[in-house]
């Protein structure tokens, strides 16, 4: 039976297009677990080559590519999406919505994640991937000193990566501040949620920052600029840039871990959590300062004692929060009934080593211990125990949860068995890294005198991916054969993802959920839905489940990805850029173009977003991280011309005066977008489309000055018309030239056209956009209903804004 | 929503502190005139976010977000600048 | 048990490092974080039995198959997510885990003055440049002669080290005289060690680097002040140090 749309979930075609989040959540889980045992079998092989202290199976290449692809695909590829599965099924139902706020970019999140991974690998058959740790450090990361060309595709492939979280983030911040049900208030959310909400809200900071560090390290593979090669200051300021996402991150992973621990400590001992508003204040507080304590990561750099010094006092203060919400665990045992069931027996596991993996990090907040540790296997050890903990916990949550996805029971004798394995293994292999920490990291042959600690840490190590073979043997038996779970198979569960049937329906709830009498109760659903009074005109339609284009944006954008980070290889990369480029702009034209209905509910949106539409809501958030992403431009840019000298450092444009008249353009280009704006709010379509072609105009004229002015940018190519025949022909040549102000001549100009190119882009973007309006304005849209060009027009305002700051600091001072 | 006329008093005001800019390097020294830009830069901003945004017709916790991101950026510039100085 | 021992007898002459004048007094590197070390691993070891035990007793405890508890007010499906009492507890034991990690870092930042100002309070210490590439370290005496992957120091005195790096990111580690520093390219870090006892020390890198970052080592070789003063006069002539004497011991 089609179900909206929707073909049954026995068909592929199901899958490709679904945009429920159930579905979304399930496929997330898949590929995550696909994704676990990739790295989890790159960690196997790490293990096998530490076996012995000489060499074994493994070059030094090949265990370089090894480590680094195990860390970025066990961080990036399997936690973050592992728990992001859960948030997309489980969320929605626990704040009592129907979906997501944008079903369509939680497909489109789901799809560039996938993309990502293929990208990653991918990049193992391009003649040798990435190999510089997670970490990425500069100036290893750049193709002077590493030359694997699949280097540059990973760095494509995380570039995607933030895509993804980009658009999840913004999703997932809409959803669960306008979508709760009624009577349910933020303070009320569950502790999953909760834990969610304060993730995607660092993830909006933090991966913006990841964002533009990689943006710049794409720009040094494709186009030669030579910011992190830059001697005076270039390696530090890649460590910045990494770790102002890199602190926040271990929190972004660990945190939903930490929801799934609040939940299960709940059911599991049919208590309420003690001083919950004092663990949700001390989530909050870690939430703001782990944007506080990056340089922790730094101690032994050339940074400055003061700035040490403050770190280590931020870190001690980010330690606190945590022992207030591990103690508050503790305490929800007493007077419990406690069931050991596997989900618990996971949880109060992953308690345990996360308690280990703070204890040690509280030497490492040490700065003399860290300065010994820094480098060697106590800092591995550690953040295994704290990462691998919630990983412990997120497993944990899967055996929870499992009923209530497959509407089956698994095994418990099986879990338990799982988790016994799990448990020995973990610590075998883990704790043996302990005791060998004067061992430098990411080696591949050691001294002999470790070797005794690093058989212990492998044969834990199989004892821990062995574990993993009953754990999916235990699955496979329930999926196939499990006794049918009901819709709460769990006593003293308390949320409502319990209150519905397992699986729950497509829409998940018979009646409408609402918490207005303080518990949840359902009332009838109106005949035709009311939309939350956003004035679109849809009162008896029925909301869609299913688009094409989320997989075929990603899937293009893929292919263009592909092409750009290896331009120039060979004929078949600069092909496939091209192609891609604008196949995605098709894509992303038809996305637009879909009339898809998703509905907000009424009584949704409460303090402190309310009165606000979901578009525009989600449009200031998308705006908040390219605030970031700019910022962090025009950040490495005060960075790196400090550490070169501020006033010694030579402006690029010769004059200031096209760069004034520029500013004038886009000043009036503002004027103009706000003009549409008002005309189409009074119906007025004649001046509606004049305002935006004129906008699209004023862009243009922009576009125009600046490439007069690139021109520099082009030293051995007379003119414009030849230079684009240069670009054409894939002959680079006289574009990029060892001689003359090219990109790669200096960190001056390296800086000037990356951060104005930034910028030319996003003006590029917001043409497409603006075309695009006109265009449909002119066939009669947007008259009553003018959202899509207030929207826009914020857009363009901000790169307007962008521009405020990129002027005076690129042009005259 | 603000009529074309209070659009065009914006516009012609966010001209006038764009070439203050450019005064300033003239007149000002280095550092004086650093500030001031930046000062100007800042104002325009508001600006445009304000009443070409509508920032002030939003929810309040809109601007909040807005100003969190400006400042984790602020941080991020300062705090990596000042450990190398 | 003889090393907690020795550990123990040394917190006692940890008190306020600014004091100690130059000259015998001043502490290596080594003890000083052997000291911390210590007392951060035994108070940790402490604080996580003590943290975990009680864990377990009250999983014990409470476990629903003994099935001695009755749940008062027990949770229900559809509630209103709210918390439960008993914060008084909660406080009182973050508090107290609270003074424990203030108070020992805050202890140990003394300690970390004392790292980072420790040489320049000598007149006669030894400068020595380190130059990290890939795969090695050249170290540049003051002579202005440079010694690749070997560096020689005499034992009781002071040396600083000026550590960068002439290509990618490097770190500067000898894990037996707990020395470390990032060798960074355009940056110099600086730290300083006494070696109190002769012999061959291991120098590695401990910041991936390459492919050959397992092989990037060095020897610090350790001698008498005399045995230096030889073999440095050798190496300012020839521009490489003699073999050092057969006795050292690798350490």
């Amino acid at each position: 039976m089609s179900e909206h749309g929707l073909p049954p979930k026995s068909s592929i075609k199901r899958w490709l297009v679904t945009t429920n989040h159930k579905d979304i959540g399930i496929l997330y889980i898949l590929t995550s677990l696909f994704f676990l045992i990739f790295g989890g079998t790159l960690a196997l092989l790490i293990r096998l080559q530490l076996w012995t202290s000489g060499e074994f199976i493994l070059s030094g290449s090949a265990f370089g590519q090894a480590v680094t692809a195990h860390g970025l695909v066990m961080v990036f590829f399997f936690l973050s999406p592992f728990a992001f599965g859960f948030a997309n099924y489980i969320v929605p139902l626990q704040i009592g919505a129907d979906d997501l706020a944008f079903p369509r970019l939680n497909a489109l999140s789901y799809w560039l994640y996938l993309f990502a991974g293929l990208l990653f690998l991918i990049s193992f058959f391009q003649g040798g991937s990435l190999e510089a740790g997670w970490t990425m450090y500069a100036p290893l990361n750049l193709p002077t000193y590493m030359p694997n060309p699949g280097a540059s595709t990973v760095v494509g492939a995380l570039l995607m990566f933030v895509a993804s979280v980009t658009v999840s983030t913004i999703n997932f911040v809409v959803t669960i501040h306008q979508m709760k049900a009624d009577g349910l208030s933020l303070w009320n959310l569950p502790m999953f949620t909760w834990s969610i909400l304060l993730t995607v809200w660092m993830m909006l900071i933090a991966f913006a920052a990841l964002g533009a560090a990689l943006l710049i390290l794409g720009a040094d593979h494709v186009l030669d600029t030579v910011y992190f090669t830059e001697v005076e200051g270039g390696s530090l300021l890649w460590a910045h840039l990494f770790w102002f996402f890199g602190h926040p991150e271990v929190y972004i992973v660990f945190f939903p871990a930490l929801g799934v621990m609040l939940e299960t400590f709940q059911t599991f001992t049919g208590r309420r959590l003690i001083g919950r508003k004092w663990v949700i204040l001390a989530m909050i507080l870690v939430t703001l300062q782990s944007f506080l304590v990056w340089m922790h990561h730094m101690f032994l750099t050339t940074i400055n004692l003061e700035i040490k010094t403050l770190m280590m006092a931020m870190t001690i203060g980010i330690s606190l929060p945590f022992d207030l919400i591990v103690f508050a665990m503790i305490y929800t045992l007493i007077k419990g009934r406690i069931r050991w069931t596997t989900p618990f027996l996971f949880n109060f596991g992953a308690l345990v080593l996360f308690i280990i993996g703070g204890i040690t990090g509280v030497f490492l907040g040490a700065i003399v211990l860290d300065y010994e540790f820094r480098g060697t296997y106590w800092v591995v050890a550690h953040f295994h125990y704290v990462m691998v903990a919630g990983g412990t916990a997120l497993f944990g949550g899967l055996y929870y949860w499992w009923p209530k996805i497959t509407g089956k029971m698994y095994d418990e004798y099986l879990g338990k068995m799982h988790f016994g394995a799990y448990f020995v293994g973990f610590n075998l292999l883990y704790f043996a890294m302990f005791m060998s920490w004067e061992m430098p990291r990411r080696v591949f042959t050691y001294h002999t005198g470790f070797e005794a600690y690093n058989q212990m840490a492998t044969i834990g190590g199989f004892i821990l991916g062995a574990s993993f073979l009953i754990m999916f043997y235990n699955f496979y038996q329930s999926w196939y054969r499990g006794p049918v779970a009901d819709g709460n198979p769990w006593e003293y569960s308390r949320t409502a993802e319990w209150a519905t049937d397992s699986p729950p329906p497509l829409e998940n709830w018979e009646g409408i959920p609402n918490y207005e009498k303080g518990f949840l109760e359902f009332v009838d659903r109106p005949e035709g839905l009311t939309d939350g009074g956003h004035g679109e005109d849809h009162h008896d339609r029925h909301p869609d489940h299913a688009s094409i284009w989320p997989l075929t944006i990603s899937l293009t954008t893929f292919i263009g990805l592909a092409g750009l980070m290896l331009w120039g290889e060979h004929i078949v990369y600069n092909t496939l850029f091209i192609v891609g480029l604008f196949a995605t702009l098709v894509a992303a034209v038809g996305f637009a173009r879909e009339d898809f209905y998703a509905p907000m509910p009424d009584w949704g949106a409460r303090w402190p977003f309310e009165g606000i539409h979901k578009n525009k809501f989600g449009m200031w958030i998308f705006l908040a991280s390219d605030i970031v992403i700019f910022g962090a431009f025009i950040g490495a840019y005060i960075f790196i011309r400090w550490g070169y000298g501020w006033e010694a450092w030579q402006t690029i444009p010769p004059e200031a005066l096209p760069g004034l008249v520029n500013t004038f353009v886009l000043l009036t280009s503002s004027f103009t977008v706000i003009l549409a704006l008002v005309y189409a709010q009074r119906g007025n379509q004649k001046g509606l489309v004049a305002s935006l072609i004129a906008t699209f105009g004023l862009a243009t004229l922009f576009l125009v000055i600046k490439s007069w002015e690139w021109n520099y940018l082009l030293p051995e190519a007379e003119t414009l018309p030849e230079a684009t025949i240069a670009l054409f022909t894939f002959d680079w040549d006289p574009l990029i030239g060892t001689e003359g102000p090219a990109l790669d001549a200096s960190i001056q100009h390296s800086t000037y056209y990356v951060t104005t190119g930034l910028h030319a882009i996003h003006i590029l973007i917001g043409m497409i956009a603006l075309g695009y309006l006109a265009i449909r304005a002119y066939h009669g849209a947007y008259l009553d209903d003018e959202q899509p060009v207030e929207n826009v027009g914020l857009y363009w305002h901000f790169v307007d804004i962008a521009w405020v700051f990129l002027f005076p600091l690129f042009y005259i001072l | 929503m603000a009529s074309i006329k209070f659009y065009f008093a914006i516009y012609v005001a966010l001209l006038l502190l764009a070439v203050s800019k450019v005064v300033f390097m003239e007149l000002l020294d280095y550092w004086a005139a650093v500030g001031g830009i930046m000062l100007s830069a800042a104002v325009k901003t508001g600006l445009i976010a304000g009443f070409y945004q509508h920032l002030v017709d939003e929810p309040r916790a809109v601007t909040w977000v807005v100003l969190m991101a400006v400042a984790a950026v602020l941080l991020l510039a300062s705090a990596a600048t000042f450990s190398i100085t | 048990m003889r090393w907690a021992s020795d550990r123990l007898a040394q917190v006692g002459e940890f008190v306020v490092p600014l004091s100690h004048a130059p000259g015998d007094e001043w502490r290596t590197q080594a003890s000083v974080f052997e000291e911390i070390y210590f007392i951060f691993l035994a108070l940790g070891t402490a604080v996580g039995i003590v943290v975990i035990g009680y864990m377990l007793y009250n999983g014990w405890k409470y476990s629903a198959s003994k099935g001695t508890t009755e749940l008062d007010d027990p949770p229900v499906l559809g509630e209103l997510p709210r918390g439960e009492g008993g914060g008084k507890k909660l406080f009182l034991s973050f508090g107290i885990s609270a003074v424990i990690v203030i108070t020992l870092i805050v202890w140990s930042y003394s300690a970390l003055i004392y790292a980072e100002q420790g040489p320049e309070e000598f007149e006669d210490n030894m400068v020595v440049e380190v130059e990290g590439y890939t795969f090695g370290w050249d170290f540049i005496y003051e002579n202005g002669e440079t010694s690749t992957n070997t560096l020689v120091v005499p034992e009781d005195h002071v040396v600083t080290l000026e550590v960068t790096s002439r290509d990618v990111w490097h770190t500067f580690g000898v894990t037996e005289l707990r020395i470390k520093a990032d060798s960074i390219p355009g940056q110099t870090a600086t730290t300083w060690f006494i070696a109190d006892e002769q012999g061959i020390y291991l120098a590695e890198c401990f910041e991936l680097c390459g492919a050959g970052h397992s092989f990037m080592e060095a020897d610090v070789i350790v001698v008498s002040e005399e045995t230096f003063e030889e073999m440095y006069d050798e190496f300012t002539e020839t521009g490489s140090f003699p073999d050092p004497p057969d006795d050292l011991e690798e350490r």
